[in-house]
């Protein structure tokens, strides 16, 4: 019996060896995963702070104001954020290129920098869902009667020469439809033109123009989906599984209840350059 | 199903029995033989693939068409392992109108242990150039681990390895003779990050010169080197992190590079300013090309000629040194129409930098004339129009 008993603690002993050894050699995001474990989340709470990176350089997203403070649509939606769940934000500035690294390293708990996607990253960072698109969109004037691209055959498309835009109003030209691109030296002169209706018949811009365009109450609306996505989102360490739940569900409920519209409508518009 | 069991049972009867008295038909025998055979080859032959030379034809042997040869662009296929994209890069710049391409041949790639080469890769490039009518010009450096320290970087190389790249350079100059006529010796040695995050030595740089292009040389005589390749910069006397590079190709002089280089590599970025915008020693613009190639006829250089192996601008909608698209396209035309009018003393202007293998993500991406999926932006049409001789 007591033989027996032996052979069953040994047994055990072994087994929880193994399992040791196994989530030894898991990454440490596996071993939070398993452990249910966040730390990133679990240090926020204790210390009540949420540390946002971002590069306060590109308005009107991120910009410094006249005291030298951070202002602009992603610090509003931060702040929006870190009010809900009761933490206070604290902002640090970091060059754009360094801001990946900055959370990774664990300088900061998220980015929001009006940071594009990018999928090689997935297995380094969590990201969120997109709260803003700045891809390339079709616009026309309120009053036109064109639903797409589909129906840009010797239309008149306003771009600014030598942008995104640009690029996929030739790609449009080599395997869709027979337009004709119209070049201005910026997107806000194209703009201009189609609301002028004179010039163009359409518009081809990224969205952040489009929609400081529209608030500065431009009779102007998009028409079908974006051409050419770039999509603005929120990135954690990968390890923050807690807080990206967070951040998703807040995203999600700020775009339910309309906040995310309030936001743009607020902060889109055009901010002098320095 | 009772059917099925006795068949079964009879052929095992049958293959126990054969296998026992080794008595298998000959057919058998034969067939079995020839599909063991048809795995083994076929098996090799798809593992071994690779080995095997490039899987995409090097196609008819092709001439750029440009009405200004001193278009050319930095090419980078370094870390670009489909011998298709390879190919494919190399075709649109022919077709953009460029005659020329810098390309980055790291040692370590082909010397990754002392003494065993492989040269594939290389091989590729070359050849697929070669066939697409384009003149490379041939970056070298990235030192392996074999020939530095620990914990140092493969841009860092001490003294005791200098025969080691010289031996790596000249196996190049050997192995290339017939396809590649300029070879560039290392990449802006005045930047603390380039030297190896070591402080940066013109004295040491000459050093590595003076030892690379005899070697160089007597493998390959008519084979064209090119140093400096300086980074522009304004950084003060004893910065940490470089070194003016008026201040460091005056420094090179002194301590006797003349002999030891036969072109000189400039890299001309322009940041925000106009192609056009007159030279200063406290500016960094495309025309402090002229400042430099001053100090090569100051110290009795004049009669050597130069080549732009970096340079151009950026349309980032977020970084500091950037321009609008729009101003990015007049002007990086009109940089290749000024070399072609105004400088005699230049041969090529390679515009950093064609296509990258993949997004770097970063202000990088909008250096680029193709994106990474080969859908050419404007000012890749735009140059292509204007080397086609299309009125602006």
């Amino acid at each position: 019996m007591i033989k027996r008993r032996g052979w069953a603690i040994g047994g055990m002993l072994l087994l929880l060896l193994v399992v040791a050894g196994f989530l030894l050699t898991l990454s440490p995001q596996a071993q939070s995963f398993l452990l249910g474990r966040d730390e990133v989340w679990q240090t926020m709470q204790r210390d009540g702070v949420w540390r946002v990176g971002m590069d306060p350089s590109f308005p009107p997203f991120e910009w410094l104001d006249a005291n030298g403070q951070p202002t602009g649509y992603d610090v509003a939606l931060a702040e929006q954020m870190a009010a809900m769940w009761g933490l206070r934000l604290e902002i640090v500035s970091i060059g754009f290129d360094s801001l990946i690294d900055a959370v990774q390293t664990g300088r900061v708990d998220s980015v929001i920098s009006a940071l594009p996607f990018d999928e090689r990253l997935t297995e380094d960072l969590a990201y969120s869902i997109p709260y803003f698109d700045a891809g390339i969109v079709l616009a026309v004037h309120r009053d036109s009667a064109l639903l797409g691209v589909e129906q840009l055959t010797e239309q008149r498309v306003g771009v600014e020469w030598g942008s995104m835009a640009d690029m996929v109003g030739r790609r449009l030209q080599r395997t869709a439809t027979d337009l004709q691109l119209i070049p201005f030296e910026t997107a806000a002169e194209a703009v201009a033109a189609l609301v002028a209706g004179e010039a163009v018949d359409a518009l081809l811009v990224d969205n952040v123009t489009l929609r400081i365009s529209q608030v500065a109450g431009a009779p102007i609306v998009t028409v079908g989906s974006t051409l050419e996505s770039n999509p603005y989102v929120i990135a954690m360490g990968r390890n923050a599984f807690e807080l990206q739940q967070m951040v998703q569900t807040t995203l999600a409920t700020l775009q339910d209840n309309g906040t995310l519209k309030e936001l743009e409508t607020q902060w889109l518009v055009a901010v002098p350059q320095p | 199903m009772q059917h099925f069991w006795r068949i079964r049972r009879a052929f095992l009867n049958l293959l126990n029995h054969r296998l026992r008295t080794r008595k298998l038909p000959l057919s058998l025998r034969i067939s079995s033989v020839f599909v063991a055979l048809t795995l083994a080859v076929g098996g090799a032959f798809w593992l071994g693939r690779d080995w095997f030379g490039p899987t995409v034809e090097l196609g008819p042997q092709r001439t750029v068409t440009t009405l200004n040869p001193k278009i050319g662009v930095h090419t980078r296929l370094t870390d670009e392992v489909e011998p298709w994209k390879i190919k494919r890069t190399l075709e649109l710049v022919r077709e953009l109108g460029a005659p020329w391409i810098v390309e980055y041949f790291p040692w370590a790639y082909v010397e990754s242990q002392p003494g065993r080469y492989d040269w594939a890769h290389h091989d590729l490039v070359i050849d697929h150039a070669n066939r697409q009518g384009l003149t490379v010009i041939a970056r070298l450096g990235f030192v392996p681990e074999w020939a530095r320290p620990p914990e140092s970087t493969p841009l860092y190389l001490d003294e005791q390895h200098f025969a080691d790249f010289a031996n790596y350079a000249a196996q190049f100059a050997a192995r290339y003779q017939s396809k590649v006529k300029y070879i560039i010796i290392w990449n802006e040695p005045n930047l603390s990050l380039e030297w190896g995050y070591t402080p940066v030595d013109p004295a040491k740089y000459v050093a590595l010169l003076q030892t690379v292009y005899p070697a160089v040389k007597a493998a390959n005589p008519t084979v064209q080197v090119l140093a400096g390749a300086l980074a522009p910069t304004l950084a003060p006397p004893g910065s940490v992190d470089g070194m003016n590079d008026l201040a460091y190709l005056q420094a090179m002089y002194d301590h006797g590079a003349a002999p030891y280089f036969d072109l000189l590599a400039i890299h001309a970025y322009g940041w925000y300013s106009e192609p056009a915008e007159a030279p200063a020693p406290d500016v960094v613009n495309f025309r402090r090309a002229e400042l430099l190639y001053h100090v090569m006829v100051q110290n009795g250089d004049g009669a050597k000629r130069a080549m732009i192996t970096e340079g151009g601008w950026n349309d980032h909608p977020r970084w500091t040194r950037a321009v609008r698209p729009g101003q990015r396209i007049n002007y990086t035309i009109a940089a290749y129409q000024y070399a072609q009018d105004e400088w005699p003393w230049l041969d090529a202007v390679c515009f950093w930098a064609f296509r990258y293998p993949w997004d770097a993500m970063s202000y990088q991406d909008y250096f680029t004339f193709v994106r990474t999926d080969f859908e050419p932006k404007p000012i890749y049409l735009e140059v292509q129009r204007y080397a086609n001789g299309a009125q602006p």
